[in-house]
């Protein structure tokens, strides 16, 4: 199947390193302290954060630091055939995982000790690359909730089809069976903290791959940096300031 | 922090801060606001929060709608799928409810371990809507006789939790419902049911469809509720998750929005009794809450045609 036509245009219209469209919204769910909807084309999550507040299961509690804990999950009607078990199943708990140990990694956790920071994260509309959106989302939620991060952590995906290297794929593409490449990275410190690869791929197309994820994470950066500023500015105009 | 006189607290409570007051005498907080007919947010007794409806939130599933009352937030999304119909009844088809509370929506779930509030909405959903076929008749969901009919998966998740989740909850299940479009089928070859994608406009013309175009389910009554919480002899309307946890007596009315009659009341104890005046009184604010919702129910739906 073609997924690069000869004009270089994908399945959906877009050059091979064209994202798809972000859209963020700041403070959607009432009762978090920190929440975010992220949508990258048509995949659509939204991030809860919870904390710090009191350690629930005192036998976790940590002297010295905070507890991250993390859950994904995705909605019955979120991938195009209903899901029978959305939250535990294995994909569930690994991508789970994934995100706890990627925002742990950027959280101040020493700042914070003997509490607990929860990160709830719901796939509402799932269309391939659900595990860097919920990254995107989960550190616009942190920030809104205040909590004290080295840096933002974005993440995006690309891919290998057809010879050519494509940004940010989809669920047909993903769905190919290339390899995909998903990149999670500090921005400014310009560090590396998520890489995941799946299928086989050749030493020099795989630096080009992730070479083409990592720009699409910095044009992620870019625009939650957008989001947060227009954030700030309302906050500081309902002050009076 | 001298608790024993009612007046000494009642010097102290001058001093304190407004929110530390809400805090800590959170009763005392309301109780001083109902004695002058408001509440904390500023409404009168009897008002409901601000409602916003929103159809077709979901671009994937067969009918969607997100609903907000206040900051209660609840997307509903029904996905249709194709099943045997049961030995008994041949023509009718079927419909599952499941309400889902995920830990995003309020600080007090706790993941692993569900709602206790969220199986106790299930169900009063079921009955309001699938006992004695409220929104529509089964006969309506059905496809080839004995052979195959529409099983219809209509998923609630709740998004925000500030309060009326019954409300919130049923309304945004209605307006699923009036937005769902059966989807295209045919019979296949083996005399399987196979859904026609809509590109597939060639495979449209080649086999016979079994039914023509997208259509709307026909709703027979269209259900709206309306919670109030009774306190002493005050009755509030459309509680806030605060007031709902400090006065524990809610009365749920549910009314069909084309003839007025009561689909269902309910009044699972509490700590206040009620005279039937009072229940009355909430069969009246329901009514006038039935004709808001009816309103902007339609908004939503002409809004949506324009699209």
């Amino acid at each position: 199947m073609e997924y690069v036509n000869p004009e270089g245009l994908r399945l959906d219209g877009r050059r091979p390193m064209e994202m798809r469209q972000l859209r963020a919204e700041i403070g959607v769910v009432s009762k978090a302290d920190g929440s975010a909807v992220f949508e990258m084309g048509n995949t659509k999550v939204i991030a809860a954060v919870y904390g710090p507040r009191e350690v629930q299961n005192r036998s976790q509690q940590m002297n010295d630091q905070a507890l991250v804990r993390c859950e994904y999950s995705m909605a019955n009607f979120s991938t195009g055939d209903r899901m029978r078990k959305p939250k535990g199943d294995r994909r569930s708990t690994e991508i789970s995982l994934v995100i706890r140990q990627t925002m742990e990694a950027c959280i101040l956790t020493h700042l914070m000790p003997r509490s607990q920071i929860d990160i709830f994260v719901q796939v509402l509309q799932a269309d391939g690359g659900t595990r860097s959106a919920c990254i995107n989302a989960a550190t616009l939620a942190l920030a809104d909730a205040g909590i004290p991060m080295r840096d933002l952590v974005t993440s995006c995906s690309a891919g290998f089809l057809n010879g050519t290297p494509l940004l940010d794929l989809n669920y047909v593409e993903d769905s190919a069976g290339g390899p995909d490449v998903t990149v999670g990275i500090l921005p400014k410190l310009d560090k590396v903290t998520l890489l995941q690869m799946d299928a086989k791929l050749a030493m020099d197309t795989f630096e080009n791959v992730m070479q083409l994820a990592t720009e699409g994470c910095k044009a992620v950066a870019t625009y939650i940096r957008e989001i947060l500023l227009e954030h700030t500015k309302q906050l500081e105009f309902r002050r009076g300031l | 922090m001298g608790t024993s006189t009612n007046g000494k607290v009642n010097d102290f409570s001058s001093d304190m801060e407004v929110d530390a007051f809400r805090r800590l005498f959170p009763l005392r907080f309301h109780e001083r606001h109902l004695a002058e007919s408001i509440r904390p947010d500023g409404r009168p007794l009897g008002k409901a929060r601000d409602t916003t409806l929103v159809l077709g939130a979901v671009a994937s599933a067969n009918g969607s709608a997100l609903a907000k009352i206040g900051c209660t937030t609840m997307l509903a999304a029904i996905k249709m799928e194709v099943m045997a119909p049961t030995v008994e009844a041949p023509d009718e088809g079927c419909i599952a409810i499941e309400f889902h509370m995920p830990p995003i929506c309020s600080p007090l779930i706790r993941p692993g371990r569900p709602a206790e509030i969220a199986p106790v909405i299930s169900k009063q959903l079921s009955d309001t809507i699938l006992r004695q076929e409220i929104i529509c008749h089964y006969l309506e969901l059905s496809l080839v006789s004995g052979k195959a009919a529409w099983m219809a998966y209509l998923d609630i998740y709740c998004l925000d939790a500030d309060g009326a989740l019954f409300d919130a909850a049923l309304l945004s299940a209605v307006a699923a419902f009036s937005h769902l479009q059966v989807p295209v089928v045919s019979l296949n070859d083996d005399g399987r049911i196979v859904l026609i994608s809509e590109d597939n406009i060639a495979a449209m013309k080649e086999k016979e469809p079994v039914n023509k175009e997208k259509r709307k389910l026909k709703l027979d009554s269209v259900p709206f509720s309306l919670t109030c919480v009774l306190h002493k002899n005050h009755i509030l309307a459309d509680p806030t998750s605060e007031e709902e946890s400090i006065m524990e007596t809610f009365l749920t009315v549910v009314l069909d929005s084309s003839s007025f009659q009561l689909v269902s009341l309910n009044k699972p104890g509490g700590p206040g009794l009620a005279h039937t005046s009072a229940i009355q009184e909430c069969v009246e604010l329901a009514k006038l809450r039935v004709k808001e919702v009816q309103k902007i129910m339609n908004e939503a739906t002409s809004d949506m045609e324009q699209d």
